[in-house]
């Protein structure tokens, strides 16, 4: 270990900073979570003993069972459309010249520093009924009276997609920078329709940014419960939102804590699945 | 190299952001329940610079103020009714010395002395006000609106407003079926939620950051609303109307209370003063829309302001009128449970 | 082929920019509510800039995702350097640490967070916020970047080793220069998320260091003030100058 240390002095010193910061600021509060999960619920304390799994004891209500499968659902659906705006956009984002590229990647996050609860409302004065998109409608001759567009789920997924489709978008766009144009071509060369070569090539190649994009997606949007708070009249539509009710208004941090870590303890498990089917589906394929 | 970097960086700002002026009030109180005029009045005449950060419920101000503890450097908060007593009862305020208040005597006795701080050793009215029914006159037909029991009426179908309050809707449901809106009983407040449950499809949305919204936008006709937003939504919507329901309108009242680890209380006693002067406790009336306690302001109204029942109500508008209380935890885990069944639609 | 490409790009954008355009036009709109136009006016630019709270807000905040953008950056790509390039005990337990960071909703993090701050006696304002804006950046820095390296060819650094590089010098004039695209863009997903993060503020932040997202929330909240619309622009307008400067500096850098 010493040894090490002298010969590689940089990366001893990246594996300690890097180390350090996790350990200090996600590990050790993570575990003040892990307590939390497993400690009583007090009135004024917040947390006391004894311990016990009460709190865990209380997710198996199938109230949160549901809570959970429809949060699971909406973020899947949100996911998958950012998936399909964001794939071909981020391709076609690659082919801009140079010079050009950067000013729309700019351009594709300028947006945000206008702060996304100021968006969020701003969507809602489109959705409204007395919103603009519905007078558009109705002065278009589309629509005879007001169509309800607010407060519905359709309006969540549509605020959680506009808020997170850059999420998706920025790792595509860097697999697809690295999409060798010669590869391409010698795909063509050697026969391969435009079909076969996006489904064997492009694909494969592209992967890694999906899959990063999905976790960048899918993930905040369980949680991101100010979204179903404006557009979708506050109802509990995502798992974030009954935590928040858990931590705030009914000051059961126990319950809280434990709903959290099961809901992290369940995206690592799907995550795991996902990587075992890909190895395997890899092994067949060699 | 970037390590270096990086400990200058937390260096610099380690040094660069801790100065403790004396003269600084931490005012901590809810979202635009203050004009700024009246800031910037309080800063000229004292010298003493105020500022003001907001909270959005009871529950997130006691849960920062119990939490933080010492280091929270606030000088002034205002939570409302049962909230007082709550946190009197923990130990977490510090006592008001009434002979730095001036004006005390103007507040109106009725809601002075009230059960959540019996000698108001602890808190001193600001605003108070009521959760009644909003109607959007212009857009039902039919019988008016007179009773939250309305609300269930089959023509609101997906019309209808809810505060996103937990105890707010329970406190109507109970009240429909005749109970104290502080209900401790289990079994009331589980028929109260079969109740509920059956309001829920038409239930368009619940709304506790700005109630008036939902009517504004044109996405609710009826429901749930504080009467200072009924009066300001009225602004820009003429055929908003504010109703008090006959089962009793849900009272509050805020006050303003000096938590225990203030660091300023000599500017907080200064500043609760100020606003009790009875053209200043005016001018925020006005301005927000809820009423003042200080009676001595009443006079300095405009007829509009003081002759608007829906933020000056009548005795008659009061009758059956409660103020929450605070319910013990045991009660607000039944509520909390089915407030979240409620919510998710199951 | 081209053209279909570059029309959907322009429709992506355009829907993108939609609820942009209402915000700024709204911001100009006399009328109160904003949702009927009730002629042109800067009542609201005014209010804005009498607001002092708010323009300190808006240099706190300002000041704050700099710094915790850069700090992130930093030590996020040495994070996905040490993952991607060594072998240590403990890599899955730092990948799975930094996926709890990604997955935790933000709430418990803000909790777990204040739990920490609160236990070392550490005062709520500068420090703490930006220790944990860092925090909540770091793992969107390190998918990056990873992203970015999987697709490198691994023997270009093996190559640097073998011609006597040191791993400094290797990370320096091979890996960094690999790295960098995704670096900008991991340094403005950073920078992003810390401009817009409400949740973990609300909870970390004291009154010493109120900064702008806090603020918006509490006026948002209380019905869509027209005054917010005018801050959005603002802030639009702002980084549009900082875009343009910075094409301008790399264009010139270039000649």
């Amino acid at each position: 270990m010493m040894l090490s240390i002298k010969q590689q002095p940089f990366r001893a010193a990246v594996l300690v900073l890097v180390w350090g910061w996790l350990l200090f600021l996600v590990l050790a509060p993570n575990m003040l979570v892990v307590g939390a999960s497993v400690m009583t619920r007090n009135p004024s304390t917040f947390i006391s003993f004894p311990l016990n799994l009460d709190a865990y004891r209380q997710l198996f209500n199938p109230l949160y069972l549901e809570v959970f499968l429809h949060s699971l659902y909406m973020a899947a659906i949100t996911t998958l459309i950012c998936l399909l705006i964001g794939y071909p956009f981020a391709w076609a984002l690659s082919r801009v010249d140079k010079r050009r590229q950067m000013l729309l990647i700019f351009l594709l996050i300028v947006p945000f520093w206008t702060n996304s609860l100021v968006r969020t409302y701003a969507l809602k004065l489109i959705l409204a009924t007395n919103g603009l998109l519905n007078s558009a409608l109705i002065s278009l001759g589309v629509l005879d009276e007001p169509a309800q567009l607010l407060y519905t789920e359709g309006a969540v997924i549509v605020g959680l997609v506009y808020l997170l489709l850059p999420f998706m978008v920025l790792p595509l766009y860097s697999v697809f920078e690295d999409l060798r144009q010669d590869v391409l071509l010698a795909s063509h060369d050697l026969g391969a329709g435009r079909l076969a070569t996006f489904k064997n090539i492009i694909v494969p190649l592209t992967l890694p940014g999906v899959l990063a994009g999905v976790m960048l997606v899918l993930l905040p949007a369980m949680g991101l419960f100010f979204v179903p708070d404006i557009l979708g009249g506050s109802r509990n539509l995502l798992v974030g939102n009954v935590i928040k009710n858990q931590f705030l208004d009914a000051r059961n941090w126990p319950f809280g804590a434990a709903a959290s870590i099961v809901l992290t303890l369940t995206m690592a498990l799907l995550m795991f699945a996902h990587r075992l089917s890909k190895r395997r589906l890899g092994e067949e394929g060699a | 190299m970037k390590k270096l970097a990086l400990a200058g960086l937390l260096a610099l700002s380690l040094t660069g952001c801790s100065s403790d002026d004396p003269q600084v009030l931490n005012l901590y109180n809810w979202s635009e329940y203050m004009p700024q005029e009246v800031l910037t009045r309080f800063e000229e005449e004292t010298g003493v610079k105020v500022v003001y950060t907001t909270y959005d419920s009871n529950e997130a101000m006691y849960a920062r103020l119990k939490l933080l503890d010492e280091s929270a450097a606030y000088d002034l908060a205002v939570p409302s009714t049962y909230y007082v007593s709550k946190m009197r009862n923990e130990g977490l305020l510090l006592p008001i010395d009434h002979s730095k208040i001036s004006g005390f005597d103007q507040l109106d006795p009725e809601l002075t002395g009230l059960n959540i701080d019996p000698e108001n050793q602890y808190s001193v009215p600001y605003l108070w006000g009521t959760t009644g029914i909003g109607v959007d006159t212009a857009d039902i037909e039919g019988e008016p609106v007179t009773a939250w029991e309305d609300l269930w009426d089959e023509r609101f179908k997906g019309r209808v407003n809810l505060t996103n309050d937990m105890r707010e809707v329970f406190h109507m449901g109970l009240r429909v079926l005749g109970y104290s809106g502080n209900s401790t009983d289990p079994q009331q407040i589980e028929e109260a939620y079969e109740k509920l449950t059956e309001l829920m499809p038409s239930v368009r949305t619940f709304n506790s950051d700005a109630p008036r919204m939902p009517f504004l936008e044109g996405e609710a006709d009826v429901g749930m609303i504080w009467n200072g937003e009924a009066v300001m939504g009225k602004g820009s919507m003429e055929a908003l109307e504010y109703v008090y329901p006959k089962e009793g309108v849900i009272a509050w009242l805020d006050s303003f209370v000096i938590p225990k680890n203030a660091k300023n209380p000599e500017a907080a006693h200064q500043f609760i003063s100020f606003v009790l002067q009875p053209e200043i406790a005016a001018l925020i009336s006005e301005d927000i829309g809820y009423a003042t306690p200080v009676l001595s302001a009443r006079e300095l109204l405009g007829d509009e302001v003081a002759g608007d029942r829906a933020s000056y109500p009548t005795p008659e508008d009061m009758v059956n009128a409660e103020f929450q209380t605070d319910i013990g935890d045991e009660a607000l885990q039944v509520y909390a449970k089915y407030w979240e069944k409620l919510k998710s639609g199951l | 082929m081209r053209w279909l490409s570059r029309s959907y790009l322009a429709l992506v954008y355009l829907l993108l920019y939609v609820p942009i355009v209402v915000l700024i036009v709204f911001s100009f709109n006399d009328s109160r509510t904003g949702f009927n136009w009730g002629g042109f006016s800067l009542r609201w630019y005014e209010s804005l800039f009498n607001n002092h709270a708010m323009v300190q807000a808006m240099w706190n905040s300002l000041w704050l995702a700099l710094t915790a953008a850069t700090v992130s950056t930093c030590i996020g790509a040495l994070t996905a350097l040490a993952l991607h390039r060594y072998r240590f005990r403990g890599k899955k337990v730092l990948n799975g640490m930094l996926f709890v960071v990604m997955m935790s909703p933000e709430i418990v993090l803000a909790i777990s967070l204040l739990g920490l701050f609160l236990l070392l006696g550490l005062k709520l304002g500068y420090v703490s916020l930006l220790l944990a804006h860092v925090t909540f950046c770091l793992p969107f820095v390190v998918i990056t970047v990873m992203a970015r390296l999987s697709g490198f060819d691994e023997r270009l650094p093996e190559a640097a080793r073998d011609l006597g590089a040191s791993d400094f010098t290797m990370t320096r004039t091979v890996l960094i220069p690999v790295i960098m695209p995704a670096l900008m863009a991991g340094w403005l997903l950073g920078f992003t998320l810390s401009m817009d993060d409400v949740v973990v503020s609300t909870f970390v932040s004291g009154p010493s260091y109120e900064i702008l997202p806090l603020r918006i929330y509490s006026m948002v909240r209380v019905g869509l003030k027209p005054e917010v619309n005018a801050l959005g622009t603002l802030l639009l307008v702002f980084s549009l100058v900082m875009l343009m400067l910075s094409q301008w500096i790399l264009s010139r850098s270039k000649q």
